[in-house]
């Protein structure tokens, strides 16, 4: 299977391990990632709010760059699979914003068809290659308990996206499950996490994320499992922003879900990845690379910020 | 703003509206309004359905795009839609606050809302991250001034220059 990567610039630019993560993995998987000169998606609450049409056209320009190519579109983050997949419908159904937008792709020298798809490695990981598949490539079990987080964008509108069932999502925590955790439930778990609002109104943000994360805390886990870069850093980053705010007490570790699928399938340098986490757990170490991985663990936290 | 086209825009939105019978779920299922109740996305769609305008007190900004109120509506009314065109108007009369007007700057100048700094870049090829081809500047240009984006931003640039003298 051959994709054009759509990294997405936060985990391009700002959650660049989660981005390794999936470039260990897609080798054993026999899929192969190409990259494009992709803009933003672009992000629906400040150029979508903004202004519909250019947010149209420059994802109409990412979706028709991998069309020239004659590929399908890989997504990583919600947000940018999200954005694509509305844009993609909107040109799709509608055939005068195709055509208005079209015309304005041909000034720099691009179409619209619509014959690429779009699928966020979530998909292609439950949808595609399946749990059992999953399950077959683990060596190195995860014996934590998780609540998982899919993500607004991954699950909302349902009617457009068809990732998970979007009041009831299941597939994150079977994927989890495979690895060897086990996924509580708990009662806010269709809920944002509160970045949407960040820029414009932070202290609404980070009360939206305080009531996420008292439902998470409830259940007590051991850490949250992700399949968006914008909530792992909203997680992971904003709860001490939280914490300093609310005087809350949250630190949970997070991790994007292809993490702990690099671990699981005991493959070789995860501590890469561990090392840019700014909240750590205690895994089962591999035998392999049990005494590179504490060297560079000790390191982190010294030269942690 | 009396023009035609912000008219039509405004029917439009109506018309999206006009199933709503003001039952209130989507203003329950508001993670915003758990903790900022003055956003209420039934009371923005009751100002379109009522008065045929969008809400002068622009909270709608405050909105999260979760989709919850969307994927709630028992009659199948797209708020998200609704929300968004009220922003997009509510853009056109110069209304955008500071970090939207940001955002689209960023992108006009990198073509990426995160910034691509040496250190952002450092950390790519400390992780054996492959470099990543960048868009044409002048085609991101370019698409900014074709689509009304440019326009707009000179709209609420002069709008905050005012506000604040």
């Amino acid at each position: 299977m051959k994709f054009a990567f759509f990294i997405g610039c936060t985990m391009a630019y700002r959650l660049q391990f989660a981005e390794k993560s999936i470039r260990m993995i897609a080798p054993k998987f026999d899929i192969d990632l190409v990259d494009l000169p992709f803009t933003c998606c672009p992000e629906p609450n400040a150029i979508r709010a903004m202004s519909d049409d250019t947010w149209l056209t420059f994802a109409a320009r990412n979706i028709a760059l991998a069309e020239g190519k004659g590929l399908d579109i890989l997504t990583a983050c919600a947000g940018c699979h999200e954005s694509l997949s509305l844009a993609k419908y909107e040109l799709d159904e509608k055939p005068e914003r195709k055509e208005k937008t079209n015309e304005i792709l041909k000034e720099i020298g691009l179409e619209y068809k619509g014959t690429s798809k779009i699928i966020h490695v979530h998909q292609l990981l439950f949808d595609e290659i399946g749990v059992e598949t999953l399950t077959s490539k683990v060596t190195r079990p995860i014996p934590i308990k998780v609540v998982t987080h899919s993500g607004c964008h991954l699950l909302r509108p349902e009617r457009i996206l068809h990732v998970d069932n979007a009041e009831v999502p299941v597939k994150l925590d079977l994927m989890c499950e495979a690895l060897g955790m086990e996924p509580l439930d708990y009662m806010d778990k269709t809920m944002c996490c509160g970045a949407g609002v960040r820029k414009t109104n932070s202290v609404t943000s980070y009360a939206v994320l305080r009531e996420k994360l008292t439902s998470m805390q409830m259940v007590e886990p051991d850490a949250i499992v992700v399949f968006c870069p914008t909530c792992f850093i909203t997680f992971e980053s904003g709860q001490r922003v939280a914490n300093r705010i609310f005087d809350t007490d949250f630190k949970f570790p997070v991790f994007y879900y292809t993490e702990l699928l690099a671990m699981a399938m005991d493959l070789p340098d995860t501590e890469l990845l561990l090392n840019e986490h700014r909240v750590n757990i205690d895994l089962p170490k591999s035998e392999k690379t049990s005494e590179e991985a504490e060297v560079d663990l000790g390191d982190s936290v010294a030269s942690s910020p | 703003m009396a023009d035609e086209s912000h008219r039509n825009r405004l029917d439009k939105l109506k018309e999206t509206a006009r199933p709503c019978f003001q039952c209130g779920i989507c203003t329950s299922s508001c993670p915003v309004f758990r903790v900022a109740p003055e956003l209420n996305p039934r009371l923005s769609v009751d100002s379109i359905i009522t008065k045929g305008e969008v809400p002068r007190e622009g909270n709608e900004w405050l909105c999260a795009y979760c989709l919850m109120c969307d994927q709630r509506c028992p009659m199948g009314v797209s708020l998200a839609e609704i929300l968004m065109e009220i922003k997009n108007i509510s853009a056109i009369e110069g209304k955008a606050p500071p970090d939207v007007i940001e955002s689209a700057e960023t992108l006009m100048d990198d073509g990426c809302l995160s910034p691509i700094s040496s250190r952002s870049e450092k950390k790519r090829t400390e992780l054996g991250l492959p470099d990543l081809p960048k868009a044409d500047p002048a085609d991101v240009e370019r698409l900014f001034k074709l689509t009304g984006a440019a326009e707009v931003l000179e709209i609420n640039k002069a709008a905050s220059a005012e506000g604040s003298e």
